[in-house]
């Protein structure tokens, strides 16, 4: 068994470093990274989408419906934990009364040392203004919806895991969770929508000069949608495992 | 420098990879990973791609890491032998 897993090992290494070692150099100006659709986005990119950063441009103009599957997948991984029925299983009623209580003592008072609780305190404004600097600023600098949605759901988990689960729950509102945790689905195909209505493209968005102010908003509309929808979802993962099975 | 700088992080990645495939305790595999998350981190600012160097900090080395933790105290800590 040994034998042969050290041999798999071995095999596929040596395919990858085949295939590696057929790569073009690294910043080769004629290598096919440079000569495709790569020449066309960095030379006419900014003229084409109005967007500064070509990143965001190439991740919600040229390559939306892309961008639009992802932002179902990270929608369909919070369902499928949801699926799970320990996820979502309430703690067995009365029959267990000392031990759930005592359970919930414990979730309520998580013995956390002063240090991280006031670090957590402490650091929770400022990641927060980050996440809002890279989400604003994302169509021209580095950063955008995804960055801010990482930043925002772990700065929520951090205060879940300070505070208990209980306060954390009240970040997101009770009666918008169902909505906010489709947000990121539910806009893109709103704006794929009245991308059709404009321009005869699903996803497409106007490209003539006078429509920059609407292409800018449209862009910066998906971007909060990523942002808040991606956050609260990696928040609920959290709650899903956190919660009292 | 900019060679040798690679050089240690790509080192120091395959090192912590194989650190954590052969830690038992899965807590300390979990911490092992979030070190070679941040390492990865390093690399992606390196190479230029500071958008995901973001996203592999707050969710390679933050959230996976309390997933996995919680993940951990809901199953068993450590691996079957």
């Amino acid at each position: 068994m040994r034998v042969f897993a050290l041999a798999l090992v071995l095999v596929v290494a040596a395919t990858m470093v085949i295939g590696i070692a057929g790569l073009p150099p690294h910043g080769d100006p004629d290598g096919p990274v440079h000569t495709h659709v790569g020449a066309r986005y960095l030379e006419q990119g900014v003229a084409e989408t109005g967007l500064r950063n070509l990143v965001t441009a190439v991740l919600l103009v040229y390559r939306g419906f892309d961008t639009f599957l992802e932002v179902v997948v990270i929608f369909t991984a919070l369902v499928a934990v949801l699926a799970l029925p320990s996820a979502t299983r309430q703690p067995p009623p009365s029959r267990d009364e000392s031990a759930a209580a005592s359970r919930r003592d414990t979730d309520d008072a998580v013995p956390v040392s002063p240090v991280v609780f006031l670090v957590v305190r402490l650091l929770a404004p400022f990641i927060a203004v980050f996440a809002l600097a890279s989400l604003y600023r994302g169509h021209v600098t580095p950063g955008g919806g995804f960055q801010s949605a990482a930043i925002i759901g772990a700065m929520m988990i951090a205060l879940g895991l300070v505070f208990g689960r209980e306060h954390a729950a009240r970040l997101v509102p009770h009666g918008a969770k169902a909505w906010l945790q489709a947000l990121g689905p539910l806009v893109f195909a709103v704006v794929a929508l009245v991308g059709w209505r404009l321009t005869g493209a699903f996803l497409g968005f106007p490209a003539d000069e006078a429509a920059h102010a609407l292409r800018e908003a449209l862009v910066v509309i998906l971007e909060v949608a990523i942002a808040v929808g991606g956050a609260v979802i990696l928040a609920q993962l959290f709650m899903a495992l956190d919660a009292p099975s | 420098m900019s060679v040798v700088f690679d050089a240690v992080m790509l080192l120091l990645l395959i090192a912590t990879a194989i650190t954590v495939a052969r830690a038992r305790d899965l807590v300390a595999a979990v911490v092992k990973f979030g070190l070679y998350s941040l390492v990865l981190c390093l690399v992606w600012q390196h190479r230029g791609a500071p958008d995901v160097a973001i996203t592999e900090a707050a969710v390679g080395a933050g959230v996976t890491s309390v997933l996995f933790l919680l993940t951990i105290a809901k199953t068993a800590r450590s691996e079957r032998r």
